[in-house]
């Protein structure tokens, strides 16, 4: 066991070694000069010695390979670096934002499981009829509506009509809980419209089939109670690939909340991102990229040695 | 009882929408929410780092001189400001303090001065001060600033936002500069909000009147004015033009727009076709400037047929101001003469990242097409529209930015051609005369000569076009109606509004 704990983890760190030295190389390939860039805000002209001091002053005079060299031994050193605008820590700024990012998508996949998974339960107990139709027709629409028309949608109704809601925004849990989860109700809603589809999708889907098993009929026929089948043998089984499937479109989310994130002006993760690359800060991008990716290669890595732990097949393969 | 209950869930549903849920914001007495355009990505005194970070400068900052409601030249530090002679200027300070209590001396200023110069500096005015000799301050309010050369137009750079007066002790550590602005900056959220408390020892007595201020970055322009209309913030900054209709309409709001900043075309005039003065100006005369307007500013802003100089200034030209009208006839005789009967195909660089920049793009290939140019637009990301446009990797490029001030002098970045390669003015086109003019100016006292260096200045470039104007565009400020004291600032000082946040007032 410990040797195969041994080699999965020298295999994410090699993981973790490839993203970031591939995430250096594309942006350091793509066109755009980060001094250049902020000096020339607003469409005028920097003076070229000032560009040239501030390329001086922020190291990136250097040849590529320093540049590559100085990187990786900051990194050994658990140092992302500091911003090319303003010289904020890049560590700092991730460990403000992720929690907010998880945050929004922890609360939207909670919406969507907890409605999800009743609805899509209903869906097919009344199969093909009145009521499993008018939702699966909502569950299209939820698919195939862009999160940015639904965010836009609800700012209208709750924040502009019915002002129920601030248009958007965050304030910290800490200074104000109200209206902490007041923000992110409408940013968690958007998203969770998306993804209660998806689960609710994938429970009908799987609440059907464990409907057409053999033990279902077995405990009918022993004379088990409906409801007490419905929840501890349909539900729990069928529960089991609708939670594989929520988990890998949480996954995705962890970088993709930036259009609800610009929307409600949520201030995550990936907006931040967005932002960076716009602005061509290097350390930013980088860091906010090797942190979500080493963040998906060490879940995997957690995965496997569950499984491990689980299975002794595994291990011994 | 069922039938009861059933009533008064129907009726308490109908009245949701008229109870006062506390959804937007409780105000609180004497403070006010801005929603700015996007998060200042730093805030050093002295480097340009675009227009949010400019208004955050003002509202902490002050400098020598700014701008009244109308756009004249006031003092701010500076009591008074007179040349002496032609090589130097005399600035009287007036009695003031730095937010960390330090005495707002000539030496504080010229020690500001000097920095802003100096080798390693990057700030967005090096270069214009390389043009100062040396500072002498004979007594601790009085400084003269002696030219290299004759500089008429000093007070216009003391006057700019990148050039705050802060305290020589607050620079140099991490912290942010303090000066002597209205407001202190009391605590800020990176790329979230700054609050500002007033400066009580602000030089100017009963100012400001806000108690409390607070920038929130509002990066969607859409969310922007919905917080707005939900009431979370009480003024908005760069509306977009596609909402100012409803917010004029709206009885809560009002709007104060101004045409200040605008869209132009630059040339890459080292190599042909565009190397041929009768070339760009055929492009000048080739395009319908009023679609541009429509299309791209949903008919919030006005043409521009001649150089940027606004109807308001003073230094107007009324018989140019159609230098460049819309006359395809005269576009393909242009180009006949040139050699181009049959027109030609070119590339013309824009962004898709900023929707006023792509559409402007789309009108004037169209345009350009009905004359013979055929040109391929180019449209990457912001960043690789700046590189491309300062290596001078275009043939056409679109712009869009404003003058560094009214005054003429304030479009020298766009028009002079001896200045290092930049994406702002054309490559490779240089008009001796303009840059001849351009000097003239800058060293000219008297106003009525300036009026004819400029006019001779626009003359000539409508002649030679190292540029093509091509659109006025609206540049709006939103507000609660309850709002008063601020004001756009006219034409290109429309950036420089924030000045007037000392003056503002909610309730």
């Amino acid at each position: 066991m410990l040797v195969y704990m041994a080699w999965r983890v020298a295999v994410a760190l090699s993981l973790a070694w490839v993203v970031a030295t591939l995430v250096f190389l594309i942006i350091h390939l793509i066109p755009g000069d980060p001094a250049e860039l902020l000096l020339s805000q607003g469409g005028v002209a920097p003076d070229p010695a000032a560009v040239e001091e501030l390329r001086q002053r922020l190291g990136l005079n250097r040849p590529l390979a320093v540049q590559y060299l100085r990187y990786l031994g900051a990194l050994a050193q658990g140092d992302l670096g500091a911003s090319l605008q303003d010289d904020h820590s890049v560590a700092q700024e991730i460990a403000l934002r992720l929690p907010r990012t998880l945050e929004l998508v922890g609360a939207a996949g909670l919406l969507a499981f907890l409605l999800g998974v009743p609805s899509g339960t209903y869906a097919a107990l009344k199969r093909d009829l009145l009521a499993d139709r008018i939702l699966s027709a909502f569950a299209g629409v939820a698919l195939s509506a862009p999160v940015f028309v639904i965010g836009t949608l609800v700012v209208l109704v709750f924040a502009q009509k019915l002002r129920w809601a601030p248009a958007g925004g965050y304030v910290p849990l800490a200074s104000d809980p109200l209206r902490h989860f007041l923000l992110l109700a409408m940013p968690a809603g958007t998203i969770a419209i998306g993804l209660w589809a998806v689960v609710f999708r994938m429970t009908r889907t799987s609440v059907i089939e464990v409907l057409g098993r053999d033990f279902i009929r077995t405990a009918h026929a022993k004379g088990v109670k409906s409801a007490r089948i419905l929840v501890h043998h349909v539900v729990r089984n069928a529960l089991i690939p609708v939670i594989t499937v929520l988990a890998l479109h949480l996954g995705t989310l962890l970088g993709g909340t930036v259009l609800v994130e610009y929307v409600f002006n949520w201030p995550g993760l990936s907006g931040y991102l967005v932002r960076a690359v716009e602005a061509r800060d290097y350390p930013e991008v980088m860091g906010i990229v090797l942190v979500t990716s080493v963040l998906f290669v060490f879940l995997n890595l957690l995965i496997d040695l569950l499984y491990a732990a689980l299975d002794p097949r595994i291990r011994h393969t | 009882m069922s039938h009861a209950s059933r009533r008064a869930f129907i009726a308490g549903a109908a009245a949701l929408p008229f109870l006062h849920v506390p959804g937007a914001r409780a105000r609180t007495a004497g403070m006010l929410t801005f929603g700015l355009s996007s998060f200042p990505p730093n805030l050093q005194p002295w480097a340009n780092t675009g227009t949010a970070a400019g208004t955050v400068k003002l509202i902490m900052y002050r400098g020598l001189l700014s701008y009244d409601a109308k756009g004249a030249l006031k003092g701010e530090l500076a009591e008074s400001w007179a040349p002496e002679g032609t090589d130097a200027w005399v600035i009287k300070l007036r009695e003031a303090v730095f937010q960390d209590g330090e005495k707002v001396t000539s030496e504080a200023i010229k020690w500001n001065l000097e920095q802003v110069a100096a080798e390693k500096s990057t700030a967005y005015l090096r270069a214009e001060f390389q043009g100062v000799d040396k500072i002498v301050t004979p007594d601790a309010r009085t400084l003269r600033v002696i030219m290299r050369q004759p500089t008429a137009t000093l007070p216009n750079w003391l006057a700019s936002y990148h050039l705050p007066m802060v305290s020589p002790r607050s620079v140099g550590g991490s912290n942010v500069a303090v000066g002597a602005g209205p407001f202190v900056l009391k605590a800020q959220e990176r790329g979230v909000a700054l609050e500002f408390e007033p400066f009580d020892r602000y030089f100017k007595p009963g100012l400001p009147k806000l108690k409390r201020l607070k920038a929130i970055a509002y990066a969607d322009e859409n969310l922007r004015v919905a917080a707005l209309q939900a009431g979370d913030v009480d003024l908005i900054e760069y509306v977009p033009w596609q909402a100012m209709e409803a917010i004029s309409g709206d009885q809560k709001l009002k709007l104060d727009a101004v045409d200040g900043p605008f869209m132009y075309l630059v040339f890459n005039g080292s190599r042909p076709p565009f190397n041929d003065a009768r070339v760009r100006k055929a492009v000048g005369h080739a395009i319908k400037r009023d679609e541009i307007v429509k299309a791209a500013f949903f008919g919030r802003g006005s043409i521009l047929e001649h150089l940027p100089i606004t109807e308001t200034s003073e230094f107007f030209n009324a018989e140019l101001k159609d230098g460049w009208r819309y006359d395809p006839g005269l576009a393909k005789k242009l180009l006949a003469e040139a050699g181009h009967p049959s027109g030609f195909t070119c590339t013309c660089l824009s962004t898709a990242q900023y929707g006023m920049h792509k559409d402007t793009a789309e009108v004037v290939q169209q345009n350009l097409a009905a004359v013979g140019i055929q040109a391929e637009l180019q449209l990457p990301d912001w960043a690789t529209r700046v590189q491309l446009g300062n290596r001078g990797q275009f043939q056409i490029a679109v712009g869009g930015t404003a003058a560094d001030s009214n005054d003429p002098d304030g479009l020298a970045n766009l028009l002079d051609g001896s200045l290092a390669p930049s994406y702002v003015r054309s490559i490779g086109v240089r008009v001796p005369r303009i840059e001849e003019l351009l000097r003239a100016g800058r060293s000219e006292f008297d106003p009525a000569k300036r009026k004819a260096i400029y006019a001779e200045m626009e003359r000539v470039a409508i002649e030679e076009a190292p540029i093509v104007g091509l659109a006025w565009r609206s540049q709006g400020y939103a507000m609660q109606k309850d709002v008063s004291g601020f004001k756009n600032l006219p034409g290109a000082l429309s950036f420089y509004s924030g000045l007037t946040f000392e003056e503002t007032s909610v309730g």
